[in-house]
């Protein structure tokens, strides 16, 4: 991507300008086939069938997400069918994610729903995570 | 009951000593605020929300097309077509594709082609390619490399967005069949 390869894929802290920058919103008839990129904070209530790269991500109840997260910080209220890498990751009941949760920390509410493993990796993994690993079963 | 609350007594007695062991550790008080800030916004209930409006904002980068029937804000940079009903491309985005729509307003840039019913080139608009309207307006200041052709609506309209079925109701399905 337009990133250089040196940048870790996830901060470990909040970025010191992060708070102002705008949030974005994808309402629940939105739909996206492709890749998300920014620096600040992403709510999806619709439809993003790619990869996401964010500092923040909310998915909402409606909210579908298939495809790789990588985010400092994730709060998931929907469903999620791809691999999540995320430092703090937060699964309200409503959660329905299929695949992988690499985190740090985690809380997950009661009634979320997971299927698959939630491997637990150090700080310095998300501090020099520069490219996610193979995707094997 | 009673021989249960004894013995819950007496294993907590042991187990007095337990806070010292869990100890909290070093305390990431940033981002746990950081996570309760995000959460004010979530629904929790998950009860349907009012119809939102899109908002891509300026940080964001999107590689591929995007498509909604409800209305659009960018102000972010989108490398791929956009699909919608009424889309407002602000003064700092930049769209590099199509757009299609009912109301396209643009004050950013799009290289690409605007085919919609009613087009708004503002002031700060920058619009290489052509626009298909059947109603247009050109504010003094923007710039236009393209043709403008009022033909919207006269060819067949394979552009214009698809009606697709919210999340909601397949999810709906999903949790009924589950059941």
């Amino acid at each position: 991507m337009s990133a250089s390869p040196r940048r870790p894929l996830i901060r470990t802290l909040p970025a010191a300008d992060g708070a102002q920058l705008p949030v974005s919103l994808l309402g629940k008839a939105f739909t996206v086939r492709g890749t998300l990129d920014t620096d600040g904070e992403v709510h999806v209530y619709g439809n993003v069938l790619g990869r996401i790269n964010a500092d923040v991500l909310v998915v909402g109840y409606d909210g579908y997400v298939e495809g790789d997260v990588v985010v400092r910080d994730a709060r998931i209220a929907g469903r999620l069918n791809g691999r999540l890498f995320a430092f703090n990751v937060t699964l309200d009941s409503s959660a329905d994610i299929t695949g992988r949760i690499f985190h740090h920390t985690a809380e997950v509410a009661k009634g979320a729903r997971i299927e698959g493993r939630m491997p637990w990796r150090p700080l310095n993994y998300f501090q020099t995570l520069e490219q996610l690993p193979e995707n094997r079963p | 009951m009673t021989t249960m609350f004894t013995r819950n007594d007496k294993t907590s007695d042991p187990g007095a000593k337990a806070p010292e062991k869990t100890e909290p550790p070093a305390p990431v008080p940033v981002e746990t605020k950081r996570l309760q800030a995000s959460a004010q916004p979530m629904p929790y209930t998950g009860a349907s929300q009012a119809v939102m409006a899109s908002v891509i904002s300026k940080a964001l980068k999107i590689t591929g097309q995007v498509e909604s029937t409800e209305d659009i804000q960018l102000d972010g940079q989108i490398d791929g077509d956009v699909r919608g009903v009424s889309i407002k491309v602000g003064s700092n985005a930049k769209v590099k594709g199509s757009v299609y729509g009912e109301t396209v307003e643009l004050a950013g840039t799009i290289e690409g082609k605007i085919e919609a019913k009613k087009v708004v080139l503002t002031r700060s608009a920058h619009m290489s390619g052509d626009v298909i309207h059947q109603d247009i307006t050109i504010e003094s200041g923007a710039f236009i490399d393209g043709h403008c052709r009022p033909e919207f609506g006269k060819t067949e309209n394979k552009n214009m967005p698809p009606v697709h079925k919210p999340v909601a109701v397949a999810r709906e399905a999903a949790e009924k069949s589950s059941v």
